[in-house]
C-alpha cells in the first residue's frame, strides 16, 4: 500500500505491458525466453526418450510411436522452431556480451535476421529429414 | 502482523538501497555464457545426428546411440543442457515470483535438474555397456 | 523494419499493444475507466484527437482517459504544443510537466502512441490518427501526466554520481586526455528523463531492486570516468543478481531513448568490466 502524502489513498499505477507498443526489441526478448522454456521441458522429454530407449525394444516401442504420430510431429515441429530461434538469440546475446552490435541499426537487422534463419533452419532440418526417409 | 497493512515509512533512499548489494552475480552470468558456447555445437550436433538417423529402427538406432563418441557427447550434451536450463530457469522465477514461494521453485528446479540429468546419464551409460 | 535511430517513428504497425485486456493484472486503485470528450468547435479544419490518461487525486474517482480534439492549425507542431493549447483552451486541469520545451531538461517524459518519449521533440504529424498519450509506465501517478520519480531519483543517489578521489586534490584540473575524456561521450548526455528505465519490462516486474537503464548508465559514466577513482566500491555496489543482472538485454531502453544514447551498450560495458576484474 503505497499512500500519499495528503491522503490515504493509494496512488495509481500507469499501465505498463498493458499499453506499451510491442517492439523487435521487446518481442525477440520475451521470445527467447518463452522458447527456452520449452526447450527445458524438451530437456525432459530428451531424458525420457533416453530412459525408453536404454529399457530395451519393448519400453521404447510407444515412445517411437508418440514420436511417429502425427501430434508428435507437429509437437516436434514446433520444438525444431523454438530450438532454433533460441539458438539464434543466444549466439545473438553473446555478440551483445561481447559489447558488439549494440547500434540501433544493427540490433534490428540482427533481429530480423534471427527471425529468418531460425525460420529457414526448421525448414531445412525438416526437409533434410524427410529426404533420409524419417 | 499483517504485511499488506503495515505502511513503508522508510525513505525513498532506504528502499531504493534495501538490503544492499550481495556482491556476488557474476558467477551465474558466466556459468550461463559458458553453457551456452557448449551447447551450441553440441545442440547442432544432435540435431544433425537425429536427422541423419531419421527412419532407422529400434535396433539401428541403439548401435549409434552406443558408439563411445555419440555416448560421451550425449552425456556431455546433458551435463551442459541441465546445467544451462536450471540457471535459466533460477532467473525466470526470480523476475516473476516475489513470494517465499520463489526460494521452493527455486530448489525444485535445482534438484529436478539434477536428479533429470543423473536420470539421462545413467540412461547413457546403460546403453553404452549394456551386452 | 530497419530502425536506424531511436527518434525514427515505426511505419508499420502489426502489434498496438500485446494482445491482453486492458486493465490486465492492475490494482482496483489503478484500473482505467472511460472519461470525457471534448470536441473543437466547428469551423476547425485540420483537427486532431487525442486520447488522454487524466488522474485527479482529489476525486474519489479511478483514472479515466479523455478524448481531446485540438484545431493543428491553431497549435504548435510538437506533442506539447498539443498538451498546453488543450490546457489553454479546453480544460485546464490537464496537468503535466514541463520546461525548456527544447528536449533537454527531461520534464516532460510521457508515453506517447505506446512508446516513451519527450512531448517537446515528437512532432504530432509522427502520431497515430488517434493518438495515445499515457503517463510514463509503470509510475505511481500523483496527477494525470505527473509520476512520481521519487524512488528512480533515490536509485540514482544509491549509486553515488559523484567524483570519488582518494589522491590529494591537484593544484588545477584532474588531467585527463582527449581520449580518456571521449570515454564519457555517449553518457554524459543523459538528462534523467527515465524514458527508458519506464520502459524496460525487467524494471517493471523488479523496479524495486533492479536499478534500470538509466541509472546504469550513469553508472557506466562514473566507471568510465578515468578521474575517478573508486573503481572497486562502484562494482561491488552494482554486483547484485538484481540492481545489474535482473537486465536481460531486452533493449526497449536503447530503442527508446529521446537523446539518442545508448544504455543497452552501457550496461554490456558494466557486465564486461564484472568478468574482467574476476578473471
Amino acid at each position: 500500500m503505497v499512500p500519499s502524502p495528503t491522503t490515504s489513498r493509494s496512488r495509481p499505477l500507469s499501465p505498463n505491458v498493458q499499453i506499451y507498443r510491442p517492439q523487435l526489441t521487446s518481442v525477440l526478448s520475451i521470445l527467447n525466453r518463452i522458447t527456452g522454456i520449452l526447450l527445458s521441458a524438451s530437456a525432459v522429454a530428451l531424458v525420457v526418450w533416453l530412459v525408453a530407449a536404454a529399457g530395451g525394444p519393448r519400453t521404447y516401442a510407444p515412445v517411437q510411436a508418440a514420436i511417429s504420430s502425427w501430434m508428435g510431429r507437429i509437437v516436434l515441429f514446433g520444438a525444431t522452431f523454438a530450438f532454433f530461434l533460441h539458438l539464434c538469440g543466444g549466439i545473438r546475446h553473446l555478440v551483445w556480451d561481447t559489447v558488439h552490435g549494440f547500434e540501433l541499426r544493427s540490433i534490428y537487422i540482427s533481429g530480423w535476421v534471427v527471425v529468418a534463419a531460425s525460420v529457414v533452419l526448421t525448414f531445412a532440418a525438416w526437409i533434410a529429414s524427410a529426404s533420409m526417409g524419417g | 502482523m499483517d504485511p499488506q497493512n503495515m505502511q513503508d515509512m522508510r525513505s525513498p533512499l532506504a528502499r531504493a538501497i534495501g538490503l544492499g548489494s550481495a556482491r556476488e552475480g557474476v558467477g551465474s552470468w558466466w556459468a550461463q555464457r559458458v553453457s551456452a558456447v557448449a551447447l551450441a555445437p553440441l545442440t547442432l550436433w544432435f540435431v544433425a545426428s537425429i536427422i541423419a538417423n531419421s527412419g532407422s529402427d529400434y535396433a539401428t538406432f541403439i548401435v549409434w546411440l552406443r558408439t563411445p563418441l555419440t555416448a560421451v557427447l550425449m552425456i556431455l550434451l546433458l551435463i551442459a543442457l541441465f546445467y544451462h536450463a536450471a540457471l535459466g530457469l533460477q532467473v525466470v522465477i526470480e523476475d516473476y515470483v516475489h513470494s517465499t514461494t520463489k526460494f521452493a521453485a527455486v530448489i525444485a528446479v535445482r534438484l529436478g535438474c539434477s536428479a533429470l540429468v543423473t536420470a539421462g546419464v545413467v540412461a547413457v551409460l546403460r546403453i553404452t555397456f549394456s551386452g | 523494419m530497419i530502425i536506424n535511430s531511436s527518434d525514427q517513428v515505426p511505419r508499420a504497425t502489426l502489434f498496438k499493444r500485446f494482445p491482453i485486456p486492458r486493465n490486465f493484472g492492475v490494482t482496483p486503485e489503478s484500473r482505467i475507466g472511460r472519461g470525457k470528450t471534448w470536441p473543437v468547435s466547428g469551423d476547425a479544419t485540420r483537427v486532431k484527437t487525442f486520447v488522454i490518461y487524466r488522474y485527479d487525486p482529489d476525486s474519489s474517482e479511478n483514472p479515466r482517459l479523455d478524448t481531446f480534439e485540438v484545431d493543428l492549425d491553431d497549435c504548435g507542431p510538437m506533442v506539447l504544443d498539443a498538451l498546453i493549447w488543450i490546457k489553454d483552451k479546453v480544460d485546464s486541469t490537464l496537468t503535466f510537466r514541463r520546461s525548456c520545451r527544447e528536449g533537454i531538461c527531461g520534464s516532460c517524459a510521457m508515453n506517447i502512441d505506446g512508446t516513451n518519449w519527450l512531448a517537446c521533440t515528437r512532432f504530432i504529424s509522427d502520431l497515430a490518427t488517434t493518438a495515445t498519450i499515457y503517463p510514463l509506465a509503470n509510475l505511481r501517478i500523483i496527477k494525470d501526466l505527473v509520476s512520481d520519480l521519487a524512488h528512480l531519483f533515490a536509485q540514482y543517489a544509491a549509486i553515488e554520481p559523484w567524483l570519488k578521489s582518494r589522491t590529494a586534490e591537484p593544484e588545477r584540473e584532474r588531467l585527463q586526455s582527449a581520449e580518456e575524456r571521449s570515454k564519457v561521450d555517449g553518457y554524459y548526455e543523459c538528462i534523467l528523463c527515465f524514458c527508458c528505465t519506464s520502459g524496460c519490462p525487467s524494471h517493471w516486474w523488479n523496479g524495486d531492486r533492479f536499478f534500470g537503464p538509466a541509472v546504469l548508465l550513469q553508472a557506466w559514466r562514473w566507471l568510465t570516468d578515468s578521474r575517478d577513482e573508486a573503481k572497486e566500491e562502484r562494482l561491488d555496489i552494482l554486483e547484485d543478481p538484481f540492481r545489474l543482472y535482473r537486465c536481460h538485454t531486452i533493449l526497449n531502453c536503447t530503442r527508446t531513448c529521446p537523446k539518442g544514447l545508448n544504455p543497452g551498450k552501457a550496461i554490456a560495458e558494466i557486465k564486461k568490466k564484472m568478468i574482467e576484474r574476476q578473471s
